[in-house]
């Protein structure tokens, strides 16, 4: 009894990561294949990053203003305050900011896109553009997942610029750090990281091919759970919910791995 | 009658309570006896009344046989529990054929299966004559824009204006440019008696459940596709609008020959647009024919349903 709970359990998993695989496939190998429909990308731009300004700027700037306060106590003890600056470019941009930014992005936009899809299946407006001869995945999934690949390591960017920003604030009025020396230790760190193909600093590869692969998540993960909505209104409620839990635990597993791989490839 | 009730009807006797009368019927099921007899005397008047007047062969297609545009050959289709088994009918070019049966029946599955939404386990579907049931997702797509859906709820999107839902289609597989888009938009809006200038600028969630349903019969019509497909059309509406909305789905089937498929559990709307009625029961095919075929069967469940109608 518990072994067939239990395979059929097993079963449904690997269904539902078979089909999470085939939509990602699809929406992915539709970026390529006309008609592009390039309205619908600039909105969801628009939506996604322009949307996710706000709450963008204000984690990073506290995230920023937070991680000084914490490393100054902790630099005091050993007398090297100087190097704060050093310490939070390389936490911000390495892994506070991707990780950060993906997690409100989920939050905010997965949990959206998932409701906005889930009210369309449910309403048959998905049956509706199928019998109006139109893909779904390619007017509605595909368009999503690009426009998160892009708009993300931007936003990530911007977050790390307001995070190295916030802590160059603790740096001044806290620890009296001049800000020249502050922002002197931030490109120490950037650079001190080696480069890739001579000119692009380690630091920047790590720190954007995260929120690109975060990006990839949060969409593919919304537009799946969005997808697969049934039951009505109640049904987008779990939808939404479960888009938020699952991105928000898979970028913080797969950012533990990317981290490993990355390191790896890129230490100096 | 027995003996011995006459005589204790002739005598003015009473029976006593506890005596009990098999023969008798509740009063509630003699009652809801009558009603039926007097649904089924109803039905039968519409479809007398309304024979002369319902769709036949469509003017625009002249006259001589006309061919099979939408063909079911004995369809098998199970999901946990088996769906449909041995659905077999057709609809001919300009007929309107009425799918009706009881809620939960497969009815709406019959439209997926016709649309390709859905796969049979056995059996074929061809439209115009080429067999759909094994087309890839591309091609599927290609045959889709031969046929106009309405859905039971409008299905319009609503993040797009009146105007975009309509335009939609003819957004997404011609190349007509703007103005003949607008032009063509406001044809079909006036079709199906909405004023364009009134409504092409509303959002779906401006407008009654009646407008909707109109909004949608527009967007399936704006690609002039041969054949148009309705899931539950007046399902929700109040009596006045499921008129117009079935006087709509005539006048469509009359002025442009469409050949229709509407499923729907409405069977006095149902009398008045069919030229054909295909009764699903028991996951078959019980009935096929014309409304008066139907009212003029003897068979015992026809005569059920209908009285239960």
């Amino acid at each position: 009894m518990i072994l067939d709970t239990f395979n059929d359990a097993a079963k449904r998993t690997v269904y539902s990561l078979q089909e999470f695989f085939v939509l990602a496939g699809k929406a992915l190998g539709f970026i390529f294949v006309k008609p592009f429909y390039a309205a619908d990308l600039f909105q969801q731009m628009d939506a996604i990053g322009v949307g996710s300004l706000g709450i963008v700027l204000l984690t990073g700037f506290f995230t920023g203003m937070v991680l000084a306060l914490q490393s100054a106590v902790q630099l005091q003890t050993f007398g090297a305050t100087d190097y704060i600056g050093r310490l939070i470019a390389g936490s911000m941009i390495r892994e506070l900011g991707p990780v950060l930014a993906g997690l409100m992005v989920a939050g905010r936009v997965g949990s959206g896109i998932a409701a906005q899809l889930g009210s369309m299946r449910v309403t048959e407006q998905i049956d509706a553009l199928n019998t109006l001869g139109t893909d779904p995945i390619k007017k509605l999934v595909t368009p999503r997942v690009l426009a998160a690949l892009i708009m993300m390591p931007i936003l990530t960017i911007i977050n790390d610029f307001v995070g190295i920003l916030g802590g160059s604030i603790i740096a001044k009025v806290y620890l009296g750090k001049p800000a020249a020396l502050y922002w002197k230790t931030v490109f120490e760190q950037i650079l001190s990281g080696g480069f890739t193909l001579h000119y692009i600093p380690n630091d920047f590869v790590q720190g954007l091919s995260k929120p690109f692969v975060f990006g990839g998540i949060i969409s593919l993960v919304a537009c799946y759970f969005g997808l697969k909505t049934s039951g009505g209104t109640e049904g987008v409620g779990v939808a939404t919910t479960r888009t938020v839990v699952t991105a928000s635990i898979l970028i913080l597993v797969v950012d533990y791995f990317l981290t490993q791989v990355l390191l790896a490839v890129f230490s100096p | 009658m027995t003996d011995e009730e006459d005589r204790r009807r002739q005598q003015g006797e009473r029976r006593h309570p506890s005596e009990k009368d098999e023969t008798a019927m509740p009063r509630r099921v003699r009652d809801s006896g009558r009603v039926r007899a007097a649904i089924r005397t109803e039905l039968e008047e519409v479809a007398e009344d309304t024979a002369e007047r319902r769709p036949g062969p469509s003017e625009k297609l002249g006259p001589g046989p006309r061919q099979k545009v939408i063909t079911l050959e004995h369809i098998y289709l199970a999901f946990e529990s088996p769906i449909l088994e041995d659905v077999t009918f057709h609809a001919r070019q300009g007929d309107t054929v009425v799918v009706v049966g009881e809620s939960g029946t497969g009815k709406s599955t019959i439209l997926k299966l016709i649309l390709r939404l859905l796969v049979p386990d056995q059996g074929k579907v061809t439209i115009d004559g080429d067999d759909i049931t094994h087309l890839k997702f591309d091609d599927a797509l290609k045959v889709r824009q031969k046929m106009g859906m309405v859905f039971q709820g409008a299905a319009l999107f609503d993040s797009m204006t009146v105007y975009e839902n309509v335009a939609y289609p003819l957004r997404e597989h011609t190349t007509l440019d703007e103005d003949e888009i607008e032009a063509r938009v406001r044809e079909k809006l006036q079709f199906v008696d909405l004023d364009p200038d009134r409504v092409m600028e509303q959002m779906p969630a401006e407008l009654s459940g009646g407008m909707k349903k109109r909004v949608g019969i527009a967007r399936g019509l704006a690609n002039n596709p041969e054949i148009m497909l309705y899931d539950e059309p007046t399902s929700g509406l109040d009596p006045l609008t499921t008129a117009t909305i079935t006087y709509l789905i005539i006048k469509l089937q009359r002025e442009l020959g469409v050949t229709s498929i509407v499923v729907s559990h409405d069977i006095r709307s149902a009398f008045r647009m069919a030229s054909k009625i295909a009764l699903l029961a028991n996951r078959r095919i019980g009935f096929f024919g014309t409304p008066e075929e139907m009212t003029g069967s003897d068979d015992p469940y026809l005569r059920e349903f209908l009285g239960g109608f």
